[in-house]
């Protein structure tokens, strides 16, 4: 398993996400990132480019706020657990801002065994400007200790006490964390 | 000088090209976001993982770059300059966690190209999509990119 933070079935529609605060962005970042991404354009090096291409100063690469974005959701739902991420860049960030990033359940289904949570996510500055709105899909395992649906019980068979047996001792409505 | 967007563009494709997933790679690009989750990290973490080995963050793809098919190639091909450019929207799908020494086929296509006006003028928007498949030929991520050029 991949440390998962949350069960499908502890998510309810409405549900934030815990809110990733990211910065001051400092220009050492903005470095690493080109570095790291290839991301080579001056625009987010050389402030002296950035001006005369009329954008008024350094700005961080879209990409890096995407990946902040990115970080809050598996901060929750566990690395991996990732199955579409979509982004609109709103608001360029600048070099002491500081961003944070947030998300709220918007939707949850399963299919074919695969449960499926959709997310409004966006990251917003120290203005509380949106700097980055969109949606992402995230997979999330059933809670493994689920309790049986509220059915008649079938008659106990040897089969399923050994199951039983072999399901680890917790106390339901509790997720662990 | 206003640029003019050759629109003609739309639907040349780029690539296919490989593109090998280097293992200390992923850490430099976790770390550069300052994303410090072990799976992306320790190596003892990934090996005890479902996947066996570190996955990359979800927005890794975008360090798929070759020079005849990567952003630049297309600026070429757009004849635009890259100070004047702007990421638009991005958007991930994945199929599978991209993983260290594992080797990805990239497909890129310029699906539309349309203008806008914006707060700061003329606007092209060019929207392009890769598709990134294993070696079984299994889609395992694609990527779809908004670039903005300021005419």
């Amino acid at each position: 398993m991949k440390y998962a933070k949350v069960y499908f079935d502890d998510v309810n529609v409405g549900d934030e996400l815990p809110p990733l605060v990211k910065g001051p962005i400092q220009q050492i970042q903005l470095t690493r990132y080109a570095g790291a991404s290839g991301d080579f354009n001056p625009i987010h090096q050389d402030d002296e480019f950035a001006r005369a291409a009329g954008m008024g100063g350094v700005f961080a690469h879209g990409m890096l706020s995407m990946g902040f974005v990115a970080q809050a959701v598996t901060d929750w739902a566990g690395a991996g657990a990732v199955r579409k991420l979509g982004v609109r860049f709103a608001t360029l960030v600048r070099l002491k801002d500081v961003v944070t990033c947030r998300g709220r359940v918007v939707g949850k289904s399963s299919t074919d065994d695969v449960n499926l949570v959709e997310l409004e996510v966006w990251a917003e500055n120290q203005k509380t400007e949106k700097v980055v709105t969109g949606r992402a899909t995230v997979i999330l395992a059933a809670r493994p200790s689920s309790p049986p649906p509220a059915s008649p019980a079938p008659p106990a068979s040897p089969a399923r006490l050994r199951a039983s047996t072999e399901t680890p001792a917790r106390p339901t409505g509790c997720s662990p964390r | 000088m206003p640029t003019s967007i050759n629109t003609a563009l739309i639907g040349k494709e780029y690539g296919p090209y490989p593109f090998t997933v280097e293992r200390g790679k992923i850490k430099e690009f976790a770390r550069a976001i300052g994303d410090l989750n072990p799976f992306y990290l320790d190596d003892r973490v990934g090996a005890a993982s479902e996947w066996g080995d570190l996955i990359a963050p979800p927005t890794f793809a975008v360090t798929f770059r070759d020079e005849t098919a990567d952003t630049g190639a297309m600026l070429r091909d757009l004849g635009a300059d890259i100070s004047r450019i702007l990421h638009g929207e991005q958007e991930f799908e994945l199929f599978r966690p991209l993983q260290p020494g594992q080797t990805y086929l990239c497909r890129a296509r310029i699906v539309d190209i349309y203008e806008k006006s914006g707060r700061s003028g003329p606007m092209a928007f060019v929207v392009r999509e890769t598709t990134i498949t294993d070696r079984t030929n299994d889609v395992v991520a694609a990527m779809r990119h908004i670039t903005i050029v300021r005419l």
